[in-house]
């Protein structure tokens, strides 16, 4: 429970600094054009790291339903779905798919 | 997406108190998300909080974006509202022709609000559903992240390639260096891409994508 209070604060911590260096240092900070490039990657990066393979992972028994949560977002997002609807509509599915398993296991 | 974090935190263990605890200390909304799953799948105290400063690192060119912009301000003033910078109130106040310290802090300050009531909102209701809703609440975390994604890929070849290698990098890294792997995937994806995604899909889909993400929030909240 500690740790986790710990972490929390670490966390805090490293994600407060980076915020701070500029709200001090207005102006003296000056990023080249690759660098600044690079740190706008970052988040698609992460992303992709997140997903594969955790993905998944979704259920530790059985590995496809991850997988077929995904390629059901990946449709709706595709066609343009909101992003609330297709969080909804995929936990949805998922609920219903593991019923459906139920049946049959 | 406040509420989608709740229900990752609650099962990684953490206690309702240190859920919104976190919404309001960190502030970091795919931050705080991957922070979540991290404590989930098990990694090191070490390694998340480092994967947490990668992450949250592009928090220093948005506020450096914002201060060289900000008029009417003092450095009291802005280290009060250096803590509220996020995607949306960022992508806003950059497009807006106002430029105060006081409307920056009018506009940051409902997402911050808004991104902590997710999380009390989250907790309280999860503590009352079944447990098979639950165990699918488990998908809704890459649900996001992939509807996040698709319309970059969608528009940027480039975009695309980069996110495919970084992915098997990250799913061949893992059988070497465990845990580790996501963080040295990110950096090195990103490295690559640095080389290789075109300059002008990059700006368009950037700034689309955060008004993008600005309006969807929005809707969400009514």
């Amino acid at each position: 429970m500690n740790n986790i209070i710990l972490l929390i604060v670490l966390i805090a911590i490293v994600t407060f600094i980076p915020r701070l260096i500029p709200a001090i240092f207005v102006n003296k900070l000056d990023f080249g054009v690759k660098a600044k490039k690079f740190l706008n990657l970052l988040p698609f990066t992460a992303l992709a790291a997140l997903i594969c393979p955790g993905v998944l992972t979704v259920d530790t028994k059985i590995w496809y339903v991850g997988l077929v949560g995904a390629v059901l977002a990946g449709v709706l997002s595709w066609k343009k779905v909101p992003l609330g609807a297709i969080v909804i509509i995929t936990v949805t599915a998922l609920i219903i798919f593991y019923t459906i398993i139920g049946f049959l296991l | 997406m406040g509420i989608g974090y709740a229900a990752i935190a609650i099962k990684g263990g953490l206690n309702p108190f240190e859920t919104v605890g976190m919404s309001i200390l960190v502030y970091a909304g795919a931050g705080q998300i991957i922070a979540a799953s991290m404590i989930v799948n098990g990694a090191t105290i070490i390694n998340i909080v480092l994967t947490s400063f990668v992450v949250n690192f592009r928090y220093f060119i948005m506020n450096t974006v914002v201060f060289n912009k900000v008029t009417e301000s003092n450095t009291k003033l802005n280290i009060l509202s250096a803590h509220f910078v996020v995607d949306e109130c960022f992508a806003l106040f950059s497009l807006m022709d106002e430029s105060s310290i006081w409307t920056y802090l009018g506009v940051s300050i409902i997402p911050y609000l808004s991104w902590v009531l997710g999380a009390i909102i989250g907790v309280s209701v999860l503590n009352m559903l079944p447990v098979i809703v639950t165990n699918s609440f488990n998908i809704s975390l890459y649900a996001l992240f992939i509807a996040i994604l698709i319309p970059n890929l969608k528009r940027s070849k480039t975009i695309t390639l980069m996110v495919i290698i970084t992915g098997i990098l990250n799913y061949l890294l893992q059988f070497v260096i465990g845990n580790w792997s996501l963080i040295v995937a990110t950096l090195i994806g990103a490295i690559i891409g640095t080389y290789i995604v075109d300059d002008k899909e990059l700006d368009l889909e950037v700034e689309k994508e955060i008004i993008n993400q600005g309006t969807v929030k929005e809707e969400n909240h009514e």
